[in-house]
């Protein structure tokens, strides 16, 4: 009785369009078990081992107890904190302040300006670091340097110095890539409805009451889609410290990710790298965790 | 019709996970492990087994990938059983491809790095012992001092390809205009005190408000690494452990070498913007006549010197931007302190790895085989001519006699006298203990450096932060105390 209740669901089962289903996320799936998941979880055995290509041997949480040791593993969250301070809300109110001022041109403008916004995102990391190596020139020479000489500023080592090496980095970040979020909020800014703004006009708003009243509330879900992924990346910036400083002068631009970098790549300390870029992805979970507590508590998807 | 969308996505969705299992497949068979098993053929006869022998190889010489075929053809011929296979690779990605290979447990047979990489393969267990497989044919062909550059612990782990001198180099007008002697300091060297009058000498303000520097080295980054090592040598550290195996860097030497680093920018004769010049920025310094002396400097540098000359001669306009015609002058590393001049001798050569498996004698022989073919006769000749690099076996030396070579004689002498003074390879230290060397190097040295030459701390202040990291490593018996 039983047996004979049992055969029909399988093939129910077997039969329906869930199988397709299964079988079409099946690449997605693979691709994301072999890329992401596996090493993870490899990542994870990792951390606890020292890790070595013939054999490795297991060392129980000494990685995680010495990356918590590790003066230079604070310092580099510390720096990756501060450049992330200072990178994500000016990223934000640039892009933010650019998509307004695309928005009421004619469709074919805006085009050409999202266009010209998105070209830094796809020229290479490397191209466009070269290019600001060239301008921090530290030499009398250098670009940056002719600028500040105009106020009669002494040429600035801007790499080379503990003073100005992070601001450097800073700066290179507010005058890069915004083609990505500009973007983004220019698709948010298309979605408000005219009636909404037509209203306002009748009761006399002004330009900033409507941004403040109208565009800002709307905009909320996607400030706080770009803020949360613009601190995820952030967290995760390698590439210009590693291109352009190296981490230096003493570290003052040495980013977690360099640091997990330099551990795993110049001195084999798998380990230990695997150790920090596990608490470096807890970091990031708590973090992105108390931006949707507190920011997304009223925002509709 | 629905049907058939079905399967034609199914199709794709298949075709798509094959191909990426495909490529993965096929990463895993490359590298040394397959190569690790030559296929052997029928046991009655004698015939030798087939091998394939993988190098991964940069850009030694401006010529040498181009030479790749060639290479791989001769070799062939020397042995029809073997099969070179060279892999080209960039200097930029050398590094980072051989270590990616190596942590995956399947590096090539044979790759060109500094000698100075062993420990840090050997330390994973990666590198092949080749000790019992070398002839004496091999080993008698090589100068004695770079070969033992590629022996570690007891094993021999490949063979040199050249030993340069890191030196420094000067404009030869300028280094007049200041009444130096180069022709005698080439001779018999000079003292830091002598080096230091020179450089004071060779600082020159130009009328357009300019200033030509008497001395500029690049120390951007890791160069900066270089910049101390080659002045330590000449200071009473030759290397990082003394002979009762001792951290040397802690000694009032090093004090001392750091006061004079900050002292020669302090003067004027450096840049204050030291801390930012790298080694392309140096060396267009010195073409475009901003310093009188530039290092680290070598012997390749003549040749690239000689080309620009001859473009600026010739009116082509592919010549460095704004340079003036300079003759290179090698120079020998001042002696500080009253310590002997050691030369700064670096040893890159083909070192030969392992994978997972355990290699037969059979590929050892045939990886013996063909690192010796890349490191002698006619394929070191050429190479090292191209690098106006001194030739270090006897192969090569013959192979060369044919082959004509644009270089100052002075030049040649000069540095072959500093050649003459390469102290042997330390092959005694080990590995671990090196391994926390490098790691003190990377950790506290450079970033303290960088921030002495950009005038942010005092040498006090690096030399308290390397010997304390130094004791914490070592231990306060593990550090010489003077």
């Amino acid at each position: 009785m039983i047996q004979t209740v049992k055969t029909p669901t399988k093939k129910r089962k077997i039969k329906g369009d869930s199988v397709w289903g299964y079988t079409f996320i099946a690449v997605a799936l693979l691709v994301f078990a072999m890329f992401t998941a596996y090493p993870v979880v490899s990542a994870f055995i990792i951390s606890f081992q020292e890790y070595k290509p013939l054999g490795s041997t297991f060392v129980g949480i000494e990685n995680y107890k010495e990356t918590f040791a590790s003066e230079l593993f604070w310092k580099s969250i510390k720096n990756t904190v501060v450049y992330t301070v200072l990178t994500v809300p000016v990223a934000l109110f640039l892009s933010f302040a650019v998509a307004i001022m695309i928005i009421p041109f004619k469709k074919w403008l805006q085009t050409t300006f999202k266009a010209v916004y998105y070209l830094p995102a796809v020229a290479s990391g490397v191209a466009l670091s070269v290019v600001w190596l060239w301008i921090y020139d530290p030499m009398k020479t250098g670009i940056f340097n002719r600028v500040i000489s105009i106020f009669g500023i002494e040429n600035q080592n801007w790499l080379g110095s503990s003073a100005t090496a992070m601001l450097s980095l800073v700066i290179m970040s507010w005058l890069s890539s915004h083609g990505t979020s500009i973007i983004i909020y220019l698709a948010a800014l298309l979605g408000i409805d005219n009636s909404y703004y037509e209203a306002a006009e009748l009761d006399g708003a002004n330009f900033f009451q409507k941004l403040w009243y109208i565009v800002v509330p709307f905009l909320k879900p996607t400030t706080l889609f770009l803020l949360v992924t613009g601190v995820i990346g952030s967290f995760q910036v390698f590439q210009n410290a590693y291109l352009m400083t190296g981490g230096g002068p003493d570290h003052a631009t040495t980013m977690v990710g360099l640091l997990i970098f330099n551990n795993a790549f110049t001195y084999f300390e798998f380990g230990q790298a695997s150790a920090q870029s596990l608490v470096l992805a807890l970091i990031i979970a708590v973090i992105s965790l108390i931006q949707f507590k507190f920011l997304g508590n009223d925002v509709e998807y | 019709m629905k049907k058939r969308l079905h399967v034609l996505a199914l199709i794709m969705a298949v075709t798509m996970a094959l191909t990426t299992l495909a490529a993965c497949g096929s990463s895993n068979n490359n590298g040394g492990s397959a190569t690790n098993n030559p296929s052997s053929t029928n046991s009655g006869t004698k015939e030798p087994a087939k091998d394939t022998i993988t190098a991964l190889l940069p850009p030694v010489s401006g010529n040498f990938q181009s030479n790749f075929e060639q290479m791989e053809k001769d070799f062939n011929e020397l042995y029809p059983h073997l099969t070179l296979k060279i892999e080209p690779a960039s200097w930029e990605d050398m590094t980072q491809k051989l270590d990616t290979q190596v942590n995956a447990g399947s590096p090539p047979d044979i790759a060109f790095i500094g000698s100075g990489g062993i420990s840090k393969y050997l330390q994973q267990g990666m590198l092949m012992d080749i000790k019992d497989v070398v002839t004496d044919e091999m080993k008698n062909d090589f100068d004695q001092i770079p070969y033992d550059y590629m022996a570690y612990e007891g094993g021999q782990y490949g063979f040199p390809a050249y030993m340069e001198v890191h030196a420094l180099g000067g404009n030869k007008q300028f280094l007049e205009d200041a009444g130096i002697d180069w022709k005698g300091v080439q001779e018999n060297g000079w003292t830091y005190d002598e080096f230091r009058k020179a450089i004071q000498a060779g600082v020159v303000k130009n009328a357009d408000g300019s200033t030509r520097y008497g001395f500029v080295f690049a120390t951007a980054g890791v160069a900066s690494k270089d910049y101390l090592g080659i002045l330590a040598k000449s200071a009473g550290m030759p290397y990082y452990f003394d002979q009762d195996m001792k951290y040397t860097y802690t000694s009032q030497n090093f004090l001392n070498l750091l006061t004079a680093v900050r002292d020669m920018i302090d003067d004027g004769s450096m840049p204050k913007e030291l801390s930012s010049v790298d080694a392309g920025k140096r060396w267009n310094m010195f073409l475009t006549g901003q310093t009188m002396i530039t290092g680290k400097g070598l012997a390749t540098f003549e040749n690239s010197a000689n080309l620009n000359n001859a473009k600026i001669k010739a009116n082509d306009g592919s010549a460095v931007a704004g340079s003036i015609e300079a003759e290179y002058i090698v120079l020998p590393v001042p002696a500080f302190f009253g310590n002997d001049f050691v030369p700064n001798t670096v040893v890159d050569g083909y070192v030969t790895f392992r994978g997972k498996k355990e290699p037969t004698q059979e590929h050892k022989e045939n990886v013996a085989k063909a690192a010796y073919f890349l490191a002698s006769g006619k394929v070191a000749a050429q190479t090292n001519n191209d690098l106006f690099s001194a030739h270090i076996t006897a192969s090569a030396k013959e192979a060369a006699k044919s082959m004509e070579v644009n270089r100052m004689p002075e030049n040649v002498v000069a540095v072959e006298n500093m050649l003459a003074q390469a102290v042997p390879n330390r092959t005694d230290i080990p590995v671990d203990k090196a391994a926390a060397a490098i790691k003190i190097e990377t950790e506290v040295i450079v970033p303290k450096l960088q921030a002495l030459l950009a005038n942010e701390i005092t040498p006090q202040d690096m030399y308290d932060a390397v010997k304390a990291a130094a004791i914490k490593t070592f231990g306060e018996d593990g550090i010489v105390v003077d």
